[in-house]
């Protein structure tokens, strides 16, 4: 061995010495980031059971939805019954006044006559706004299932979240499966804000030469 | 003889409204929960008139309004669409499939029975 070799290996020793040096420095580190991820890991665990539980409480929420709108559709369907009631009624009633309105000359004013006519015509009004309101149920089911879109698809990238972390149960995510019904259809954006420029702009759009304007359906039903 | 409306619609409580304002107005009511049941029905009953919505499962409003244009039987029955969906597009796509008239929820009855009787009187 040569002195030029020599210096080599002396050359290669204080290499490594500087490589034990470096890594007496970063022993603490690694030391650091070995207690951080034994901090961690109980943490992420939490996390991991957070997500399983919220994951599996929300098919809950879902059919909790489900049954709201199943109970307004039932509310809403029994009170048009009754203002389909009430309007039966209301026609028997505007029929008899027509029939017996000479005799009733004799026995009323004027007056009397006309104010049972406008009552008539009221309830009739009231009637069909009764009807324009209920359409309420129909906005909110849409919207309820929009937000029943929306848990289904948190409730699937919850689901494959689990299945990334754990290597989870399938069957346990399939079992947390929302069971929705495909039929359902809605608009998310539909709104019961009644405005009618909406409307004007369809109705222009359908057939600007023969437009149905408001005054037109007025006139028709005698506003 | 009373003239008859199918109405075409998934929602129960806005298929009575309209069958509700129909009926009050000396029409006579079919029924029919989507698309696929509309055409279904469409053969077996003579239909003077149709509303129908556009949201809705199996055959949408859309698709329903294009096919019976391109029927040579049923081509000539005026369709209504009565729709939440009011932009623009969408009562562009509607007039294009070949409704007569479009109509948003939520609607007037007397404004949809004045549609029908433009189109039935």
């Amino acid at each position: 061995m040569g002195s030029k070799n020599i210096v080599q290996v002396f050359n290669k020793l204080d290499d490594l010495k500087l490589v034990f040096n470096y890594g007496q420095k970063i022993i603490p580190i690694i030391q650091n980031l070995i207690d951080f991820m034994r901090e961690t890991v109980p943490l992420l665990e939490n996390i991991n059971n957070s997500i399983s539980e919220s994951t599996s409480k929300i098919p809950k929420a879902s059919h909790k939805i489900n049954d709201v709108t199943h109970a307004t559709e039932l509310a809403t369907t029994e009170i048009l019954d009754m203002v389909d009631n009430i309007s039966g009624e209301i026609s028997k009633l505007e029929k008899t006044y027509d029939g017996k309105f000479n005799e009733m000359k004799s026995i009323f004013t004027a007056e009397e006559l006309e104010g049972a006519k406008e009552s008539i015509k009221k309830i009739k009004d009231y009637s069909n706004n009764i009807t324009l309101s209920l359409q309420v149920q129909d906005i909110t089911a849409q919207q309820l299932a929009a937000v029943n879109h929306l848990i289904e698809s948190v409730q699937k990238k919850l689901g494959e979240l689990i299945n990334d972390i754990e290597d989870a149960d399938l069957d346990k995510i399939d079992r947390m499966n929302l069971e929705l019904d495909e039929k359902i259809t809605f608009d998310p954006n539909a709104s019961y804000i009644k405005k009618d420029d909406h409307q004007k702009v369809a109705d222009m759009i359908m057939d600007s030469n023969n437009l149905s304007s408001q005054e037109e359906v007025d006139k028709l039903f005698c506003k | 003889m009373k003239k008859v409306i199918l109405v075409v619609e998934d929602s129960p409580t806005i298929r009575k409204f309209v069958a509700f304002a129909m009926l009050s107005h000396g029409y006579s009511v079919i029924p029919a929960s989507d698309g696929m049941e509309a055409l279904e029905k469409l053969p077996n009953e003579k239909i003077d008139l149709i509303i129908t919505d556009l949201n809705m499962p199996n055959i949408d409003g859309l698709e329903l309004v294009r096919t019976i244009r391109n029927s040579s039987e049923f081509k000539d029955i005026p369709i209504i669409i009565l729709t939440s969906l009011s932009g623009q597009n969408e009562v562009e796509a509607g007039l294009h499939a070949g409704a007569n008239s479009y109509l948003i929820k939520p609607f007037d009855p007397k404004r949809v029975v004045y549609e029908v009787a433009k189109y039935l009187n």
